[in-house]
């Protein structure tokens, strides 16, 4: 009786510990599978449009109700803007971006495209 | 003892290590995330906010409520467009030698701040440049719009202009909170320093909202409060005004408690027969400056730091050079047009290493 008892305690550790682990290696992998899928992330005024894996090579006209448009170049793991009506000209004059954080933005159009789960960059913000 | 036994000791230090390591991880609740949040569409711009908390609901309640405050002065400060039941800056220029208009204290410390900025640049910041200023917005407009088409604004109508830009005639009258221009030719601009200003106005509200430690970037405007989680200091890229090169910064900074902001030729300009005019206008010369691709100023105050980052953009650089060190708690750096870099000696203190 005595001996059963401990048997069952034993037994009750044993699965508690492989539980543990099994969850503890299941989080860790997926976590790491996650940090290095770069996505540009496309929202216009706010509101998402779309998300472009950086790993995939792509070219997407965002076009805007009035005819405007900014075209979005995913090349080399880095997303571009390559092309676009606004007057202004900064969003296509921004260079290519790949990092966690980093974004393009055409005021003109509110169109952003911003990097989410990107490599990690070592800035905060950036002054220009 | 025998071995089951042994087995036995060792599986219940095992639980109990578990329930401490279950405890210890519960008793750090709240646990403080790194959160991020943007929004569009006040000061014309994208705002960055960088901040910890203990729940992404919590953030984006106190994003929103930056976003509101944020909304409020570039109401007030907009020389542009009206607001229902506010009177802002356009109301004031709107009643230029009509009449005074009440206004918000919010907009009387700006101009008080702007009439301090004025004495301490020698005239370099001067928000009563609206008449000289509202010509090169007009002509820059028209020349992005129609760049085949592009002008220069005539110097004859600039030199006209030039004579309503005396800042000393603007009328404030505390007590009756009312700001008045006697002229109906003069209008103010507050360009050059009001997004800063209401970058720190912002911060100190960030503060009383209960965040302590939180990054503002309001369209490359800068401000730190606090530092970052981990004790360390935030960091800061200064982008290269080069758009061509592979180097997307030329300096990286490191701040805590301080604001860095930047003025620039390369972003905000417009192209007349090859040549490219920037969006700051030197008040002396009534034309873009030409000295540098950019400047960045780093200070205590967003305010000073946006104002004096224009000011120092239109000073030739052993003047600027000169200015910033006559000001303690202030260094700059500079971008020569050629890519060469100078910097204030306290300046390197923050670089980051």
């Amino acid at each position: 009786m005595e001996e059963n008892k401990k048997k069952n305690d034993l037994i009750l550790i044993g699965v508690l510990l492989v539980v543990a682990l099994a969850a503890y290696f299941c989080m860790s992998f997926f976590q790491g599978a996650n940090t290095k899928n770069g996505v540009a992330v496309v929202k216009i005024d706010d509101v998402e449009y779309g998300r472009f894996p950086l790993v995939v090579d792509t070219e997407e006209r965002i076009e805007l109700p009035d005819g405007s448009y900014n075209l979005l170049v995913i090349q080399d793991g880095k997303a571009d803007v390559t092309e676009a009506s606004c007057p202004d000209g900064i969003c296509v004059n921004h260079r290519a971006i790949s990092k966690q954080g980093q974004s393009i933005v055409c005021l003109p159009n509110k169109v952003v495209v911003e990097i989410e789960n990107g490599e990690e960059s070592d800035l905060d913000a950036v002054t220009n | 003892m025998n071995r089951k036994k042994q087995i036995g000791v060792v599986g219940v230090i095992f639980l109990l290590l578990l329930v401490v390591a279950v405890i210890y991880n519960s008793k750090k609740e709240p646990e403080l995330s790194r959160y991020t949040a943007s929004f569009l569409d006040v000061f014309d711009t994208k705002t960055d906010v960088i901040g910890y908390s203990t729940d992404e609901e919590a953030f984006t309640e106190q994003v929103s409520l930056l976003k509101d405050k944020l909304a409020y002065y570039n109401d007030l400060y907009d020389i542009y467009n009206d607001y229902e039941g506010i009177n802002n800056i356009k109301t004031i220029n709107d009643n230029a030698g009509i009449a005074p208009v009440e206004v918000n204290r919010d907009i009387i410390d700006l101009l008080l701040f702007s009439k301090e900025m004025y004495e301490k640049t020698n005239g370099q910041i001067n928000i009563a440049m609206g008449s000289v200023l509202s010509i090169w917005h007009d002509y820059r407009d028209a020349g992005i719009d129609d760049p085949e088409n592009a002008k220069l604004p005539p110097m004859e109508d600039l030199q006209a202009a030039s004579a309503y830009m005396d800042i000393n005639q603007i009328i404030i009258d505390e007590e009756a909170s009312t700001v008045y221009l006697p002229d109906a030719h003069m209008s103010i601009d507050v360009g050059s320093i009001g997004k800063g200003y209401a970058v720190q106005k912002l911060a100190e509200y960030a503060k009383e909202i209960g965040m302590k430690q939180v990054l503002l970037s309001v369209g490359g405007n800068v401000c730190a409060v606090g530092k970052k989680l981990d004790g360390s200091d935030w960091r800061i890229g200064i982008q290269n005004p080069d758009m061509k090169s592979d180097e997307a910064y030329v300096e990286k900074v490191d701040i805590s408690d301080a604001c860095v902001v930047t003025s620039g030729n390369y972003q905000r300009y417009y192209v007349v027969d090859g040549e490219r005019y920037c969006h700051i206008i030197d008040g002396d010369t009534l034309m873009p400056a030409d000295y540098f691709a950019s400047v960045s100023i780093l200070a205590k105050d967003s305010g000073m730091a946006d104002a004096l980052s224009t000011a120092v953009f239109n000073m030739p650089y052993e003047e600027g050079l000169a200015f910033v060190n006559g000001i303690d708690g202030v260094e700059a750096l500079w971008v020569m047009n050629d890519g060469t870099i100078y910097h204030t000696d306290g300046f390197a203190n923050y670089i980051a290493d």
